[in-house]
């Protein structure tokens, strides 16, 4: 097999998963988890592949339906993609694995699986894409599809949250579409690179500026950045536990924030004022998210809170736009998926244990669910930044990187979330797992054999993912992915030789 | 640009200063250990218990050794994270509020010392201590030594991040108070000041004054607060938070007179106070209870123990010819030399610091007398005979610890501070008379006429009675006595002091409570705008989204 052929199976695989699964999930009760899960791990197993193929091969890319490119709808696997890629699909396999005991709960296992696997289909295209309407169309499916997992429990508040998620992002997404309708009239191509090549010919235009105001607005809401987020704390927590790791964890990263870089850095061009824009929106969200989680008594309501707070690190980091800035910012986005998915599933853990997630329900949970709770005070080490944890890392490349470009606020407020930070998450564990254990939890048990096993993995992560920084691991990995962003529009250049040199 | 991350070597180094601290550390660990086979015999989850001890005492050796910058906050970090875990071995209710209060602090603390380490970065392109020397001379270079001192003050208890010391003496197992607050932390926080001040940044007098004042103000205001403490670990706390003002004291003054003082002090501090929480410990073990209301006249069932108390309350109350006393004095002629350079400020500091040995004094006359001396509850009377004196493995270490007072307190200038404090304090000159075996001979010479006077006054015999008041015997206060816990307590009645207490007692000095305070005034702010109305919402999007395209097209 050609190496190139990789690239179209991340969108296959998940998706004929998706098909089989909603034709055959009634044959038998093992079977929607064995296709959810097996296509998890196969779609796992090419992403770290798909590592290697970039090492070997650089960056490659693969035409849909052979069409001649530009023409044909293109899919590019580069560093950022591969580094993407594995993120999301090692998060979803984790959360696939604690789905098997998880969904038990509720009726329609089958129709979860479908689900799940057409949004990973939807990241899995918006991430592989080349095209920028293309990418329009992923975001469209990964959307739908979560629109329909957040009402999954159908009771009264989900279908709430999801109804005002579904309005807001189809807003966003309307916005999007404005803009690649905008940019489509303006440079007659859809390829990225293409269209990246055009726009640097063309030279700045307001039109460029009014189509990036779009587009802030449109991922920006996608990815829950303040003032854009309002639709974030009432739709995650409203999923069920795994969905909600998923909508944390990855979904508004590949929707939101992977797009968002991909079109700002590698197709329209970074600017000064574009990255002034960027970093205070993401010190703002970091800011109002930390104050907004920390007076939460609803723990997956606060966890909600934090996803905002931490994306705006990312924005911070990657908006730095100093080499050193973008590897912290695209590390915590790997971290803040790791450890974020974690807090989610111990969540859901109480939530299939206890019954509930008012934190003034809970308390002296460590000794009845010790995984759980050892697992969750991993993760909340790592969010609060303290070492080794993997967050410690990331959240110190930020605050060095941002001293290092003389924007001592940014660093400042950056280091106050992160007091608060640790702060509600010690109420977390004060409430929750330390303290004395209440009335009517004498009884409860540890969570089943795959809800233990995927949290276990997960904080192993947490407490190795350091070691990603290890020279020789960071330039398989982290450095591949922050080199395409520090690119910039170099981009274009590097894809259309690739295009050519195949044609 | 990224070497920071990559480097293979040069991540440790051992000077005298580390490996002093470094020795004492592994001492303090080897009594705890020790101590903690008696007192935590039976509780639950010990192995996990030891296995934090043992990291604790690795990454506090780390912390030492480190000459790395993020190597050392590595360890810091982990150190905050297993002063957390140990704490919640604390038995009481409030355990869990206080584990994560001193977590907050401290871990908070942490991360400026990350901006701090930042700011270095951007100074000097470089985290190996041993390479750095970077001149106060910017508001950069002074950020980032504030960001730093935090880190310090925060770990060895300054105000203003004490709040977290007595809380944890409270609530936490002793041998993890001894261990931790009263020495460990101690230790390490005014090590890693002693070294940004000392070799990470050149000093100047302006820095130096408010590192003085910092440590005026703990040791005057924390010595206040302990005063009036009715529970003696919590007392003791108080005490952990004053003493550590000497030190930064000490450090503030710099001249290597004061700096060795300081450290001296540091060293001193965490000996006695260690031997002070153990004894403490071995009471509270015996008599269930640490509340002075409670206790009194332990002395004729636990003569070790109050010996070894004893010891270390003359010790810490700075009496000739115990360590203290030593140490204490050295911080003194360091203020005084440091009056040399101008300004007449060094006398404020001077009296600030001998205000505080004598209410340190005072606090433990107290003290003594509501545990050990006094009359004892009649509470506790029902439960005498159990009462006794400890097992060995909890006597020994408070009688080595008691040894240290005595033995460093006499021979200070041959024994400690020639082998530990000049290699790492260089030019240390003594600019008054230092004669210890003079000052010792006069001092026996006074207690033995205390005893003559002592044994002449009581050989007029006393009689005991009943209590009794206007004729009849108070049945219904049964707990006639002189506790002893409130000898202090007017002090809260004069003038300022009476407002400065009324505060305290709000909460108005604790970081915590008045953090914890804005933080949700801004969250209730921010709490209302979020209603729930999807109109409100779009809205904010649309608004969002005119002040971008004003900002960019107008």
């Amino acid at each position: 097999m050609q190496a190139v052929n990789i690239i179209p199976m991340f969108v296959i695989v998940p998706l004929a998963g998706a098909f089989l699964n909603s034709l055959v999930e009634k044959k038998a009760k093992w079977v929607p988890d064995a296709i959810g899960n097996l296509s998890a791990f196969i779609l796992f197993f090419f992403s770290v592949l798909a590592v290697q193929v970039v090492r070997t091969h650089g960056t490659l890319v693969y035409s849909v339906g052979a069409w001649k490119l530009p023409l044909g709808i293109a899919m590019v696997l580069d560093g950022l993609t591969a580094f993407m890629l594995v993120t999301v699909n090692f998060i979803a396999f984790m959360i696939a694995l604690y789905s098997i005991n998880y969904m038990e709960r509720f009726t329609a296992k089958g129709k979860f699986y479908t689900l799940f696997l057409l949004m990973l289909t939807g990241m899995n295209g918006v991430i592989v894409t080349g095209d920028i309407f293309n990418l329009f169309v992923f975001l469209e499916i990964a959307s739908v599809a979560s629109y329909a997992l957040v009402a999954f429990g159908t009771e009264k508040h989900e279908l709430e949250a999801a109804f005002k998620y579904a309005v807001m992002s189809t807003v966003g997404s309307m916005f999007v579409l404005l803009g690649i309708v905008l940019l489509y009239g303006l440079t007659s191509t859809l390829n990225m690179a293409d269209m990246a090549n055009m726009l640097a010919q063309k030279g700045a235009a307001n039109l460029v500026l009014m189509v990036s105001v779009l587009f802030i607005m449109g991922l920006g809401l996608k990815a829950a950045l303040v003032p854009f987020h309002a639709w974030l704390p009432d739709a995650h927590p409203s999923a069920p536990a795994p969905i909600s790791a998923m909508l944390s964890g990855i979904l508004i990263k590949s929707l939101g924030v992977y797009a968002m870089v991909r079109i700002f850095y590698n197709v329209i061009g970074m600017t000064a004022e574009l990255s002034s824009i960027i970093m205070f929106l993401g010190t703002l969200s970091m800011v109002v998210g930390v104050f907004l989680a920390i007076g939460q008594w609803d723990l997956k309501r606060l966890l909600a809170y934090h996803s905002i707070s931490q994306i705006g690190y990312v924005f911070l980091g990657i908006g730095l736009g100093t080499p050193l800035g973008i590897l912290g910012g695209i590390f915590h986005l790997f971290n803040h998926s790791v450890f974020k998915s974690l807090l989610f599933l111990n969540s859901g853990a109480i939530e299939y244990s206890a019954g509930t997630r008012d934190l003034q329900k809970m308390g002296g949970l460590m000794s009845k669910m010790p995984v759980t709770g050892s697992t969750n005070l991993i993760a909340s080490m790592s969010i609060a930044g303290i070492p080794p944890f993997n967050g410690f890392w990331s959240k110190l490349i930020i605050i060095i990187a941002a001293v290092q470009a003389q924007r001592f606020g940014y660093a400042f407020w950056a280091v106050v979330a992160s007091v608060l930070t640790l702060a509600s998450f010690m109420k977390v564990m004060k409430y929750a797992y330390f303290g004395r254990l209440k009335e009517g939890l004498m009884s409860i048990k540890e969570v089943p054999f795959f809800m233990k096993l995927s949290m276990v993995v997960l904080s192993v992560v947490c407490l190795i993912g350091g070691m990603l920084l290890i020279p020789s691991l960071r330039d398989i990995f982290l450095n591949r992915a922050s080199d395409v962003i520090a690119l910039g529009v170099n981009y274009a250049a590097i894809v259309l030789k690739e295009v050519s040199l195949s044609w | 640009m990224m070497d920071f991350i990559g480097q293979s070597y040069g991540f440790f180094r051992s000077d005298p200063l580390s490996s002093f601290i470094g020795m004492f550390v592994v001492f303090f660990s080897v009594l705890t250990v020790i101590y903690s086979i008696g007192f935590m015999r039976g509780k639950k989850g010990l192995v996990r218990y030891y296995i934090y001890i043992l990291l604790t005492i690795a990454a506090s050796l780390g912390v030492v050794f480190a000459n790395h910058l993020i190597v050392l906050m590595i360890f810091w970090g982990v150190l905050g994270l297993l002063l957390y875990l140990l704490i919640g071995f604390g038995e009481n209710e409030r355990v869990s509020y206080t584990a994560k209060k001193t977590f907050i602090i401290i871990g908070g603390t942490d991360a400026f010392m990350l901006l701090g380490a930042a700011f270095i970065w951007y100074l000097s392109g470089t985290f190996d201590m041993d390479k750095l020397s970077i001149a106060l001379d910017n508001k950069i270079a002074v950020y980032a030594y504030l960001c730093l001192a935090v880190g310090a003050f925060a770990k060895a208890g300054a105000m203003p991040f004490h709040s977290w010391v007595p809380d944890t003496a409270e609530d936490a197992p002793t041998p993890v108070t001894a261990f931790l607050p009263a020495s460990l932390d101690k230790l390490l926080g005014i090590y890693f000041l002693a070294r940004i001040s000392l070799d990470v940044f050149q000093m100047n007098g302006a820095m130096n004054v408010f590192l003085m004042v910092v440590g005026s103000v703990t040791i005057v205001a924390a010595v206040m607060m302990a005063l009036i403490q009715h529970d003696f670990k919590r007392l003791l706390g108080y005490h952990a938070v004053s003493q550590v003002g000497y030190m930064v004291l000490g450090i503030g003054t710099g001249n290597p007179i004061g700096i060795a003082g300081g450290l001296f002090h540091m060293l001193n501090h965490a000996i006695y106070k260690s031997c002070l929480f153990f004894s403490g410990g071995a009471v509270e073990k015996k008599a269930g209870t640490t509340d002075l209301e409670k206790l009194g006249g332990l002395v004729k069932v636990m003569p070790v123990t109050f010996m070894t108390f004893f010891v270390a309350s003359l010790s810490i109350s700075g009496v000739p010819p115990f360590n203290g006393f030593a140490s204490k004095w050295m911080v003194y002629q360091g203020v005084i030399e440091s009056g040399k350079s101008g300004g007449h400020l060094w006398i404020v500091w001077l009296i600030a610091a001998m205000l505080g040995s004598a209410l340190t004094l005072a606090s433990f006359m107290k003290l003594i007398h509501a545990i050990f001396l006094g009359q004892p509850s009649r509470e506790r009377k029902i439960t005498d005979e159990r009462i006794q004196e400890t097992g060995l493995t909890m006597l020994a270490p408070s009688i080595v610890l008691a040894a240290l007072c005595i033995a460093f307190g006499i021979f200070a200038y041959s024994g400690p501070l020639k082998a530990f404090i000049f290699p790492a304090v260089q030019g240390v000159v003594f600019s008054g008379v230092w004669q210890a075996g003079l000052a010792t001979v006069l001092i026996l010479i006074g207690i033995v006429l205390g005893l003559v006077i002592y044994l002449l006054g009581s050989a007029a015999k006393t009689r005991e009675a009943e209590v009794f008041m206007g004729g009849e015997i108070l049945k219904d206060i049964p707990d006639m006595r002189i506790s002893g816990a409130e000898f202090y307590n007017t002090v809260q009645d004069i003038g300022v002091l009476k407002f400065m207490y009324r505060l305290a007692q709000e909460k108005a000095f604790d970081i915590y409570e008045v953090g914890t305070k804005v933080t949700f005034g801004f969250n209730k702010v921010l709490r209302s705008l979020h209603n729930g109305v999807l109109s409100t919402y779009l809205s904010w999007c649309l608004l969002g989204m005119i002040v971008l395209f004003w900002i960019l097209l107008g």
